[in-house]
Order: structure tokens, then sequence, then C-alpha cells
């Protein structure tokens, strides 16, 4: 079984930066651009996503942010080869990475972006939860008053409640951000004991 | 020392890749100094872990991660 060729062609992830210095009119054509250089290669693309625009976890030629973009596609490996270089010789793109990929039907590419979802969702609950866990309470009491109360006071206290929350985030971030340093600093000294 | 019974994230989630694009999972297996937390701390197993060192890595080129702290 492990002897008969492949029929089929690998299939392949490409992550590219494109520069910062260009506006987003002026990245749709560089986009393009790759997209072409596969399907002219013989490659067949299959999924594409835009991240847009976003920072760096550290500066990349002096720039600081850079447009994100994804695709997946089926391309015999021999024509990899040049595409790669075709890619690294654009001055444009920052960066860039292929890696090879198990190809996934369009019903497993539609759970994972479920799944994703709801991770985010359930992140973005722990984190509201986290921010007003001393709130919390009053809070509430607060918003059944305003129910009652007329629509121009509730107006006002939505006003106020973002700026308070503001600055419970800032100090709750802190807070914690330094209990994990001191944590980290704690076990990675090699043993307890 | 109390030693607590750690379980590999991805076998209890039963994940078989790690996606380096997925930068809030890969946070969680760095510590503050952005090294690769060890198996011992984190109780990956040791087929994952090799799986989650290339993520990290590759999420790092992509300056997705960082290499070092600022």
């Amino acid at each position: 079984m492990s002897r008969t060729k492949k029929t089929t062609l690998p299939h392949y992830e490409l992550l590219y930066i494109v520069s910062n210095k260009y506006t987003e009119q002026e990245v749709k054509p560089i986009a393009e651009k790759i997209e072409k250089l596969i399907t002219d290669a013989k490659g067949e693309i299959n999924y594409k996503e835009e991240w847009g625009k976003k920072k760096f976890a550290y500066p990349i030629n002096h720039f600081n942010h850079g447009y994100y973009f994804l695709i997946e596609f089926d391309l015999a490996g021999v024509d990899l080869k040049e595409v790669d270089t075709e890619i690294k010789h654009m001055h444009e793109v920052l960066r860039h990475q292929i890696i090879t990929k198990r190809k996934r039907s369009l019903e497993e590419i539609e759970d994972e972006k479920r799944i994703l979802a709801k991770q985010a969702k359930r992140a973005e609950e722990k984190r509201a939860e986290l921010e007003s866990g001393a709130e919390k309470k009053p809070e509430a009491k607060v918003k059944k008053s305003a129910e009652v109360a007329k629509e121009a006071k509730k107006e006002e206290k939505e006003k106020v409640k973002p700026a308070e929350k503001e600055k419970s985030k800032e100090e709750v971030q802190l807070n914690l951000d330094k209990l994990d340093e001191k944590l980290d600093k704690i076990l990675d000294t090699d043993d307890l004991l | 020392m109390i030693t607590q019974e750690k379980y590999c994230h991805f076998c209890v989630n039963n994940l078989k890749e790690i996606d380096y694009k997925n930068t809030q999972l890969l946070q969680r297996f760095i510590n503050s100094y952005m090294k690769i937390k060890p198996r011992k701390r984190t109780g990956t197993c040791s087929w994952h872990q090799r799986k989650l060192a290339t993520a990290i890595k590759r999420a790092r080129i992509m300056a997705l991660l960082p290499f070092v702290s600022k």
C-alpha cells in the first residue's frame, strides 16, 4: 500500500505578510499577483483568508504592522520551489511561510471555525467576569433600578460605566501581569525543594 | 511538596494537530520570558510537546509570537 504512488497533489498552506507602507487598496493587486503565481504553476487554491492589518510581536525591517494573508492550495511538489523563490524575491512581501498540511473537507473547516468562535466567546466571557468581579453585584442592582427609572437616567449611567470598566480593566490586568511574572520566576528556579 | 496530577491538554481534547496560527492557545505554553514551558510544568505528552514546539517556532517566525520579551 505504501509503495503505490499517491495520485493526489500535496496540500500546502501559505501565510505571508505584506509591508505596511502600502495602503489597503494597493495591497489587493499584490495578493492577486501571488494567487496568479500559484494558479500559473498549475496549482489549485482551495481556501483564502485575509487577516487585515495586524501588529507584529517584534519589528520586521523597522515595520511594526503588516497585512496578513492566508492561502491553502494544492500544488505539485516540483513546482513548489519556483513559487517559493518567486515570493521570496517579491520586495512587497516582508515574510512568508509555506507548510505542508493535511487536506480538510469543507465540513471540517466549518467545524473548526465554529470551535474557534466558541473558544473566543468563552474567553471573552471569562475576561468580562474577571473585570467586573468586584463590581458585578452593585451593577446588577443599578441596572434593575435603572430599568424602572427614566431613559435619560439610563443613558447617563451607561456613559459613566465604560469609563469605570476601563479603569478596573487596567488595574486587574496590571495585577495579573505582576502575579504571572512572580509565579514564573518562582517556578523557573530549578527546584523548589 | 504537593504534586498535582497534570494531563496533556491536547490528548484530553483529542487534538491531533496544533495550529501555529492559534496564538491564544500557544500563549499558554510559553512563560513570561517567552520561552517554551517544559513538559514537566504543563503536563503535555512527549508526542504533543514536539508538535507544540514546532508550532510555537513557526508562530515566532511569522511575528505572531515574540522570540524574547521586551
